[in-house]
């Protein structure tokens, strides 16, 4: 039975899931590792079964962090069913469905927790934190800020970014383990009861909101100051940062990393400068 | 000498949130480049660092196998070469080309671990407390290599570079400040299309 002491150490040993992660076996030291009070606990009666029912855990295992709580309920879940089976043929079948479980639970959570997450909120975050600056008057479309800016003003973006980021992503952590674990059998793990699509689309319609502010504001900082707006300075500035935005769209479509374009540009710049 | 190692090892020490420990985000640019700066006393370097490293690596995610450059790597070799005097500009240059390179290794770490992990599987299996131990040699062992490559790669590039820059041309400098001054540009444009709506 999951008791919320064995919940609370099972929510904190998720924190190292990925800890020892290896192009074999991907995070199956982690998992192993986060399952092991919960296995010690099941298995008291019987300590001569843990290392064999370790090794199942030591296989294959690859999900996105933050979505690996699902996984760790369910399979604590199907576990406890295991160690219950009367006989090898109902041992058998529930072992089985362990490893079905197992392995589409993982890629599930992973397409989910990677759109959400690292497709979505992080950059998210990163908007916010940016609009916040900005808001601040930290121009940092310049290359020298201002040195009077206080500490509290550079670290409430970074805290906001922060805050907003880890707030979704250990609340998912936390009650992905109780959800998953207490999930009927058509709950589907417990997935369903959040609308993933319809949070993720959100994010973005926000999203696009606050990027177009964003672009907007930098073409504002881009413009406000200059006192000759036909001046050789301000000429070369404005052509170069039509030159990148519009050479950004290209390669975003060409799918080119952005670093390769700015490394590209760097020496490029270099080559003609010099000559 | 002293700040340089310990923002080395601040630097190593978020590394390991990026992947192998917490996931907090303590690792992401704009939290560890101003920590990393105020390391320093240069919060607010550490500041345009951290954003810049962020909208520049903003359109590789983690995902699958995919490993994308380390944004931490890319803020300490860059506040490591900017604490040696060169100038954020360039130091950004080479943080980028830290970054990747730290990417590879790790890339190359992570092949050379699956032995390591067969090993330590086979005397888990015979004694299950010893998951533990492998846990915390597993992040030890990346703790010493992530301060390893980060100050390795900032003495090898910074110290040379630092005798180098003042023989270098002011059109050179000129070339570094427009190509940095184009990454939020980039960046923005990156976090528009991020945001694109497809159909429900």
């Amino acid at each position: 039975m999951l008791t919320p002491l064995l919940q609370i150490r099972l929510f904190i040993r998720s924190f190292f899931i990925q800890t020892g992660w290896n192009f074999a076996k991907y995070q199956n030291l982690g998992l192993a590792f986060v399952m092991y009070p919960f296995l010690k606990k099941l298995y008291q009666a019987d300590k001569e079964a843990v290392p064999s029912v370790l090794q199942r855990y030591l296989e294959n295992f690859n999900t996105q962090p933050m979505m690996a709580s699902f996984c760790i309920g369910s399979l604590a879940k199907q576990e406890e069913l295991l160690a219950q089976s009367k006989t090898l043929a109902i041992y058998q079948q529930r072992l089985s469905e362990w490893n079905g479980i197992k392995r589409s639970l993982s890629i599930t959570t992973a397409s989910i927790g990677d759109r959400l997450f690292w497709g979505v909120l992080k950059p998210f975050t990163l908007l916010m934190a940016l609009c916040i600056w900005l808001l601040l008057d930290i121009n940092f479309f310049e290359l020298n800020l201002s040195p009077l800016l206080s500490y509290w003003e550079i670290w409430n973006g970074c805290l906001v970014a922060f805050i907003a980021f880890n707030s979704i992503a250990v609340l998912v952590k936390w009650k992905g383990i109780a959800l998953s674990y207490h999930a009927e059998n058509n709950g589907c793990f417990g997935l369903t009861q959040f609308d993933w699509n319809k949070t993720i689309y959100n994010i973005k319609r926000m999203g696009i909101v606050f990027a177009a502010i964003l672009l907007l504001w930098g073409v504002y900082y881009f413009v406000h100051n200059i006192q000759e707006p036909f001046s050789l300075a301000f000429i070369t500035r404005s052509v170069l940062v039509l030159f990148f935005v519009s050479i950004s769209l290209v390669t975003r479509s060409l799918r080119i990393p952005n670093m390769y374009l700015y490394i590209i540009s760097l020496l490029t710049f270099c080559v003609a400068c010099l000559f | 000498m002293t700040t340089l190692l310990a923002l080395c090892g601040l630097g190593a020490l978020l590394e390991l949130d990026t992947t192998y420990a917490f996931q907090l985000t303590f690792s992401r640019g704009i939290i560890a480049g101003p920590l990393l700066g105020l390391l320093i006393g240069e919060p607010l370097a550490g500041l345009q660092v951290g954003i810049f490293t962020e909208l520049l690596f903003l359109d590789m995610s983690p995902l699958g196998c995919i490993l994308p450059p380390s944004a931490t790597v890319c803020c300490t070799v860059t506040l490591a070469l900017f604490a040696l005097k060169i100038p954020l500009y360039f130091a950004f240059f080479f943080g980028v080309i830290g970054a990747i390179l730290f990417s590879e290794l790790e890339i190359f770490l992570r092949k050379r671990r699956c032995g390591w992990v067969a090993q330590q599987e086979q005397k888990i299996v015979h004694n299950p407390v010893h998951l533990s131990r492998c846990i915390m040699s597993a992040l030890f062992m990346s703790l010493v290599l992530n301060f390893v490559f980060i100050l390795f790669f900032s003495g090898i590039v910074g110290i040379p570079l630092a005798k180098f820059i003042p023989l270098l041309p002011e059109k050179l400098h000129l070339a570094g400040k427009f190509s940095y001054m184009a990454v939020p540009w980039i960046g923005l444009v990156t976090l528009l299309s991020t945001f694109r709506l497809k159909a429900r």
